[in-house]
């Protein structure tokens, strides 16, 4: 036990960069205010290792203390590694009424009465969000410290956001947050990135949206003196047309920044100059992935210069729309592949 | 589509180029004329074809790997190369290359020196360095045969018994060169203009300023181009009845803020079907004066006009705003900015005389 704690402490320490390190302890319950003074921060990651380990000895820590740690870590920094974010159906009654202890009683047993070996650490962070992390085993091994599952949940709201979760996993964790927040099913939202804020603005519409109004500017025009006011309309009214479609698709001012999009096209080839592709009966099966820094100011942008036609095509506009970047288009009706059914023009 | 060996052909290719020599003679003669004759280069009526040409012959399954030495084969096929186009070599001998090894080697061993105080025991010996012939990796008699450059190394804390390990190689070759322009070199020139490069920057720049001090010759950055990599994409595709691609990947890059990168990739057997269809198109409009063994820009742009409408159809996005940098297939991979790997040994022959042309362009007259 003794080893693994040592082992635990030792990644952990690895992973947090110097300077946020001191910030980190600083949080953490686990040092008296004299070891946090004894700390010298210019020292070499090694060094501060080997100093954390000992202090370790010293105080003699369990691995509850280090994972407590390593919460403080994740809930500050958790733009790191890939959410993915789920959506909860089908609320029951009493839903709404679910609170904090309740849910953390509740979650810690269904998921106990799963897994034989499991270690569930719940903590609320200040922004009403609740942060679960996961260690899981198995009937007979010890939960794994090392590869955590993270969860975030916001109660009273269907999101869920996880990273870290293995395909064997998922159904235990499904069916454990089922049961604890009173409702019947569990759904992919087919959303991820690798910010934890970005992916939970776009699914909770918490960024700058612009509405479709018939009055796009509507008293500019009377106010200005312009020189050729013809040539001047002539050159503004596309481009500032554009630019509130751009706006409208995608959002106004800073976005959600979302990396990337994924399509996988199984769609009818159609080009009126090429008759044999279009009267091939198979579809033309592609995958094509958008990326970028920030996914939707690129697509806005694109629409905004006229690279992409306005008004922005359905494709594209559901990302932010229906908070997702991964989608299935197929050309009939609801099939069980197809999760997004096409309007074909 | 006819089967590759019967295509022994030499279609409209040769006559192109000739029509183009002589409309390019006078631009030329008064380019050389208001430079003066003072470079060597210069006085060879040199003739590059200015273009890429616009027909090149069906990528042909070229067994290569009954010609070539397996080991040598297995390096360049494992390898991802960045590019540089060479110009003519002066007073090069494929027959001296044991001499040339142990001057590279010395000249290695000298520049590694200059930079320290103290001599440092041993470190003279620590490049071994080989060039040989890649026999078998050639085209036409025209073409000079290849030359690889392997430079081994002890590794930095080796034990006595350690084997050297290979720390760069690279190789200059010639496949299917403008006979034109090969012709056209007066005698002492060797004309390898395609050089690949694997390994430390600093050991490729050693390399080449000795090749540029010893053989009198030049090397830039050669970047395959948008028309390149499209030429790529569709001689790849031609290739997947025999040798199947796997996927077809595409990357683009369009210019806004931030810049957009879109990856399209295309399952092997559509693009095939696509590309049956736009060759077919091509067949029945002039039958007669074509045979099926060459591959016409044309079809390469309709191929590509049919893979960007389908895309344009779904996300309104038009992909020609943005600039084609990456081709990928099972068959290799190629960069715009003069990286490839081609990973199937019988094309590989295609692909060289491709990127042979690219270097032959990027020549100084």
């Amino acid at each position: 036990m003794e080893d693994s704690t040592r082992r635990v402490l030792q990644r952990l320490i690895r992973r947090i960069p110097t300077p946020q390190l001191k910030t980190t302890l600083e949080k953490w319950s686990g040092m008296t205010v004299a070891q946090r003074g004894s700390m010298d921060y210019t020292q070499t990651k090694w060094a501060l290792t080997e100093k954390l380990l000992s202090l370790c000895e010293e105080n003699d820590w369990t691995t509850k203390h280090i994972t407590e740690l390593e919460m403080i870590y994740v809930i500050d920094n958790p733009n790191q590694g890939m959410w993915h974010g789920f959506q909860l159906l089908d609320p029951e009654d009493d839903a709404h009424s679910v609170e904090l202890t309740q849910f953390k009683e509740q979650f810690k047993s269904h998921l106990g009465e799963l897994v034989r070996h499991v270690s569930v650490k719940i903590k609320k962070h200040t922004d009403e969000a609740v942060w679960i992390r996961i260690a899981w085993g198995d009937s007979f091994s010890r939960p794994n410290h090392l590869k955590p599952t993270y969860v975030v949940h916001h109660l009273q709201t269907p999101y869920v956001f996880v990273t870290g979760l293995t395909s064997k996993q998922k159904p235990l964790l499904s069916q454990a947050l089922v049961l604890s927040t009173r409702h019947h099913t569990i759904k992919d939202a087919n959303l991820s990135g690798r910010k934890l804020t970005a992916i939970r603005d776009l699914l909770m519409k918490q960024y700058q949206q612009v509405f479709p109004t018939n009055f796009p500017s509507p008293l500019a025009e009377k106010n200005e003196t312009v020189s050729n006011p013809k040539i001047e309309r002539e050159q503004a009214g596309p481009g500032a047309h554009r630019h509130q479609m751009a706006c409208e698709a995608f959002g106004d001012g800073m976005l959600p920044q979302l990396q990337s999009a994924v399509y996988k096209l199984e769609t009818k080839f159609k080009d009126h100059t090429n008759r044999t592709m279009t009267e091939r009966d198979e579809p033309f099966k592609c995958i094509v992935k958008f990326e970028s820094t920030n996914l939707l100011e690129s697509l806005r942008y694109c629409a905004a210069s006229g690279i992409a036609s306005t008004p922005v095509t359905p494709l594209l506009s559901s990302i932010p729309l229906k908070g997702r970047n991964y989608f299935v288009i197929t050309d009939n009706g609801p099939g069980p592949s197809s999760q997004m059914h096409q309007s074909q023009n | 589509m006819e089967p590759p060996h019967n295509s022994v052909v030499r279609t409209p290719l040769n006559s192109v180029i000739v029509q183009r020599r002589s409309k390019s003679k006078s631009y030329r003669q008064s380019y050389r004329s208001c430079l003066g004759a003072a470079s060597r280069l210069g006085l060879t009526p040199a003739l590059t074809a200015r273009r890429l040409n616009t027909s090149r012959r069906a990528p042909k399954s070229h067994n290569i790997s009954e010609k070539v030495n397996p080991e040598h084969l297995a390096l360049l096929l494992k390898t991802e190369w960045k590019l540089s186009y060479v110009s003519p070599l002066y007073k090069f001998r494929h027959t001296q290359l044991k001499s040339y090894s142990r001057q590279l080697s010395a000249f290695i061993a000298a520049e590694k020196q200059q930079g320290l105080a103290v001599e440092v025991e041993g470190l003279q010996s620590g490049f071994r360095v080989t060039l040989s012939v890649v026999q078998g990796l050639t085209e036409t008699d025209d073409d000079a045969e290849t030359v690889l450059i392997q430079i081994h190394a002890n590794p930095l804390f080796a034990r006595q018994d350690e084997p050297q390990r290979s720390v760069w190689s690279g190789w200059l070759t010639c496949i299917n060169g403008n006979t034109d322009y090969l012709h056209s070199l007066p005698k002492d020139f060797t004309c390898l203009p395609l050089c690949g490069c694997s390994g430390s920057e600093y050991l490729s720049g050693l390399v080449k300023s000795w090749f540029q001090q010893t053989f009198d010759c030049c090397f830039g950055p050669l970047e395959i181009n948008h028309t390149s990599l499209q030429w790529l994409v569709a001689l790849w595709t031609n290739c997947h009845m025999e040798s199947s691609l796997q996927h077809l990947k595409m990357s683009w890059t369009l210019p806004v803020v931030p810049p957009l990168q879109v990856t399209y990739t295309v399952n092997p057997q559509d693009a095939w079907e696509l590309w049956c269809s736009v060759r077919a198109g091509r067949q029945e409009e002039d039958e007669e004066e074509e045979e099926g063994g060459s591959i016409d820009i044309k079809e390469v742009m309709r191929l590509m006009q049919g893979l960007k409408g389908h895309f344009f159809r779904h996300f309104r996005l038009d992909l020609s705003a943005g600039s084609l940098r990456q081709v990928t297939t099972a068959l290799g991979s190629a960069k715009c900015n003069g990286r490839i790997k081609i990973s199937n040994s019988r094309y590989m022959i295609t692909t060289l005389t491709l990127l042979t042309e690219c270097a032959l362009l990027k020549m100084p007259i």
